[in-house]
């Protein structure tokens, strides 16, 4: 019984060794089963891009497009709508008026949150608790502060306002501007909802 | 590190968590000689957990309605994200779980594992056995497939033959008037919860039960009668470290042949995933041959054995009846073995020379069952059959007979009745054949084996056991007497299944398959076969478990390409491949509506589909005008007319079973004047017979691939999972060396 003390390190190695290699198995058997919790490819074809022919939309209305189970906003902003956008951040009552907090993509990133102005399209998600606001273009609304409204997104489950671009008013629960979703335009009267602009 | 020893002091003290492991694992001694065959017990447990999880995770994508089921085995193999691997683990593992459970029970034959102590052990294990049973058979139905229907019909309409009450309870299971969706859904319950919570209750009783009376060994001896002054059995090793290391090794090859299998042939040429459970169920279709999977057999081949009636004045007992009961028997009597045997010696070691040739030969009987089962009958078959289902109760009955310790037992009266009434049987079984179609070496045997039960009492007489030791011998014997009881063995179990092998149809109707070996790596190759596909075959065929985006991205096509020339109408490149016409419509065009394609690879095989394709013929007698030599007064008219033509009827060779022609006594070849061989017609094809021929392996090879696009992908993915596990095997056959390094 001399070489005690060999045959412990001997082992102890041999142990730590297998216990290393073995940990690799269970990391590698475990991908399967984290893996197979991404979404489908079914999934995915139901969340792929949405097309969508904005030449139809009235001035002044807003669609409804459905893109990965949310409702996308798509408003057609006549040209008071846009020189409403000014008045409200005039007023001073916009959290975000510059849309600092990432809530649209790089492209978006403007005063009226789109690519091309006259369209504004939005995720119809609260950024409160989920709910769909509703569209409120109705300038001096008596329930939405009279004089002062100039039409937006009026939130009916705990009264979040939105501006006609998604910004959010202070004063309300909603932290955050309504998401602009990832879009762009393939022609002038089609826009591809879901797929980024660029390249 | 003392606050983690305070929280541990904390629950040892209100849970008995180090008693637990003392008693289990730490200080459960194990005798130190367990060989090969005591792997399976530590792998039947690691089978179960890869059942129990990818069971888990199968559910989370599984639809258990009779109109989703088939879809939705198919949407885990295709869209979800290592779905097929997990749905192959699982289906892997249902055959692999036999397999350890097959040769564990051997084992315990073998080495007199049931006997006291351990008779509970042993009720315990045949329980688990029974209920994996019923768990594997709800499991099967669950793909819905047309194994999956048909059996399920077949099993379920066994509980008919009980007199009075089989058709109300059969009705009672089904909860329908067929087999139909409810069945599906109570089967589905059953399967994920019920049976499972039962199995694993047995489980977790089958080893208290062990751990309480302590392993047997393949010496049979009870170690706990030795011991040293610490109590400690002198023949015994703790369970950890040393069987936890050893177990290792075993577990490490195991995972090797099982991945194998997994990764490289999933099928295992249609005993693991029958070929036709890769289409849909269908109630008022039966598959041309229904064989149950292969675990599954030997007791199928039990039942089917039973072909005689008994009138009992007026109560007729039907063959049908008969057969369920000798298959119900066939499990029970294992139940009662540990009574059965009168030796007082356990290991087959210290046995004297017939139940050591008696346990041999019945392993075999159990493997002809099994071929048996698999097998469509034939009168060879049957008689076969009948010859394995009498020795196989015989080994059971005759046992006393020769176990036991009463010198005068082999010659009592009782003796002579149960060993003469087997040579009885297996004696009229051979007059009852003479006049047969069946090969006489079956007859030799059946008057052979009624001669050995004749005298077997005087031959039981003269067998003495041997004296049993008192300490553990070597882990095996000698290599030439394994070796010998191996061949043995082989024998016993290959002779008789030669002589009744004999196939006759031809696998592709009425001509041999031509050979087609799909490439699945020709990328252009696939890419004109979905063009074929696209062109030919969709305007009829969908491929509905498939999308058209995989298809692009799998075979290198663009996805602008694909839209254009392979999908038609206003359909997106993300769905499934669908076609516009609905199957009421065909029906009334074609009489049955075109089968969807995704699987016809799978459910056929290439060379059918390669053969079937291009052997359509002129007929003016068919609704189309054509028929086919593969499959014959099909429905599908001949759409490949343009580039091939059509082909007549011309005179050809005879054909014998194997393909080659037929010879007549003076070897000349017969000439079949009907339809011996396909001549070019007057209408003539756009192709040469070599384009045609080279187009159709297109198409057949896209199909191969659209039945199971990750196919290449998995046999990647199990080069390196195996190239890992050889790695793993180095690491643990060192450790287990290490630890075993003192004990001798």
């Amino acid at each position: 019984m001399s070489n005690d003390a060999v045959n412990q390190t001997r082992r102890r190695v041999l142990i730590g060794a297998t216990c290393a290699v073995g940990a690799v198995g269970v990391v590698g058997a475990a991908i399967p089963f984290v893996g197979s919790w991404n979404p489908s490819a079914k999934a995915k074809a139901a969340g792929a891009p949405v097309k969508y022919n904005i030449s139809k939309i009235e001035p002044g209305a807003l669609v409804t497009v459905e893109w990965r189970g949310k409702p996308v906003f798509i408003v057609r902003r006549t040209q008071a709508a846009l020189d409403s956008l000014k008045k409200v951040e005039e007023q001073g009552v916009l959290l975000d008026a510059g849309s600092n907090e990432p809530q649209q993509p790089e492209y978006a990133k403007n005063p009226e949150r789109a690519i091309h102005k006259e369209f504004a399209i939005l995720l119809g998600v609260c950024t409160h608790l989920g709910c769909a606001p509703m569209f409120r273009p109705d300038v001096g609304a008596a329930d939405l502060g009279g004089e002062k409204w100039q039409g937006g997104f009026f939130c009916p489950c705990h009264g979040s306002k939105y501006d006609l671009a998604g910004r959010v008013y202070v004063g309300v629960p909603a932290p955050l501007n309504l998401e602009v979703p990832p879009h762009r335009y393939e022609s002038e009267s089609i826009v591809v909802i879901g797929e980024d602009q660029g390249a | 590190m003392n606050w983690l020893t305070g929280i541990w002091q904390w629950v040892d003290k209100r849970l008995p968590v180090q008693r637990a492991w003392d008693t289990h694992m730490g200080k459960y001694y194990a005798p130190k000689n367990f060989n090969f065959w005591y792997f399976f017990g530590v792998l039947s447990l690691l089978v179960l957990v890869n059942q129990l999880v990818t069971g888990i995770w199968l559910t989370m994508s599984y639809n258990p309605s009779a109109e989703g089921a088939f879809a939705s085995v198919e949407y885990i193999m295709r869209d979800v994200d290592f779905g097929w691997l997990l749905r192959y683990m699982h289906s892997t593992g249902a055959s692999a779980f036999f397999v350890v459970v097959y040769l564990h029970m051997f084992r315990g034959m073998m080495y007199g594992s049931y006997k006291a102590p351990r008779e509970l052990v042993w009720i315990f294990g045949m329980t688990i056995y029974l209920v994996l049973m019923a768990e594997a058979f709800m499991g099967y139905v669950l793909p819905w497939g047309q194994m999956s229907y048909w059996g399920a019909q077949v099993i379920v309409s066994l509980f008919g033959a009980i007199p009075g009450i089989g058709e109300d309870l059969v009705q009672w299971i089904r909860g329908d008037y067929l087999i139909s969706g409810i069945t599906l859904n109570r089967f589905f319950a059953l399967h994920v919860v019920a049976l499972p919570i039962v199995l694993l209750a047995l489980v977790v009783m089958h080893i208290l039960a062990l751990h309480e009376v302590g392993s047997n060994n393949p010496d049979g001896v009870e170690i706990k009668k030795n011991k040293d002054e610490n109590g400690i059995p002198r023949d015994g090793v703790p369970f950890h470290p040393f069987y936890t290391v050893h177990d290792l090794v075993g577990i490490t090859v195991f995972l090797f042949a099982f991945c194998f299998i997994m990764f490289f042939m999933p099928e295992m040429g249609g005993f693991f995933l029958e070929y036709a459970n890769f289409e849909e169920a269908n109630n008022l279709k039966t598959p041309t041959h229904i064989a149950p999977v292969w675990y599954f057999t030997p007791f199928y081949a039990v039942l089917r054995a039973v072909t005689m009636q008994i009138e009992l004045g007026p109560m007729v007992l039907t063959a049908k009846f008969l057969g369920f009961i000798a298959m119900a028997a066939a499990i029970a009597i294992l139940f009662v073995l540990p009574w059965l045997d009168r030796s007082k010696v356990k290991s087959m070691r210290y046995r004297g020379h017939i139940p050591r040739v008696m346990l041999i030969a019945f392993a075999a009987m159990f493997v002809i069952l099994g071929y048996l089962g698999v097998k469509a009958p034939t009168e060879g078959r049957t008689l076969l059959s009948q010859i394995a289902t009498a020795f196989y109760f015989a080994y059971f009955v005759t046992m006393p007979v020769w176990t036991t310790t009463n010198p005068d037992g082999p010659k009592s009266k009782t003796s002579w009745v149960l060993c003469g009434a087997f040579a009885v049987i297996f004696g009229w079984m051979g007059l009852e054949y003479i006049r047969g179609d069946v090969p006489v070496f079956l007859l030799v045997l059946c008057f052979l084996l009624a001669a050995i039960f004749a005298v077997l009492p005087l031959l039981a007489a003269r067998d003495k056991d041997l004296e049993e030791p008192t300490r553990t011998q070597a882990k095996g014997l000698p290599a030439i007497v394994v070796l010998a009881g191996l061949a043995l063995f082989i024998i016993l179990a290959v002779v008789p299944i030669k002589a009744v092998a004999a196939e006759g149809a031809f696998h592709c109707g009425a001509v041999p398959c031509d050979a087609m070996e799909p490439d699945l790596n020709n990328k252009e190759s696939l890419q004109r076969g979905a063009k074929y596909f696209a062109n030919y075959c969709m305007g009829c065929h969908s491929a509905k478990y498939s999308r058209f985006e995989r298809v692009a991205d799998d075979l290198d096509i663009p996805h602008d390409l694909m839209e254009q020339n392979l999908i038609f109408g206003d359909q997106r490149i993300g769905q499934l491949m669908e076609i516009a016409m609905k199957p009421q419509q065909s029906k009334v065009w074609f009489g049955v509506a075109p089968p969807d394609l995704t699987l016809v690879a799978r459910a056929r095989s290439p060379e059918w589909l390669y053969t079937y394709l291009r052997n359509f013929y002129k007929d003016e007698t068919r609704p189309w005008g054509v028929n086919n030599r593969v499959f014959p007064n099909v429905g599908m008219p001949h759409v490949l007319i343009g580039p091939q033509g059509l082909l007549e009827c011309g005179a050809g060779p005879k054909l014998n079973h194997h393909g080659g022609a037929l010879r007549n006594d003076v070897g000349q070849v017969e000439v079949d004047e009907h339809c011996g061989a396909l001549k070019e017609g007057k209408i003539k094809g756009t192709m040469t017979t070599a384009e045609f021929d080279a187009a159709v392996y297109d198409l057949v090879n896209f199909l191969e691939y659209v039945a199971e696009p990750i196919a290449v992908k998995r046999q990647s993915i199990g080069m390196y999972v195996l190239g890992f596990l050889v790695i793993l095997f180095i690491f643990v056959y060192f450790l287990n060396r290490e630890f075993w390094r003192e004990i001798h």
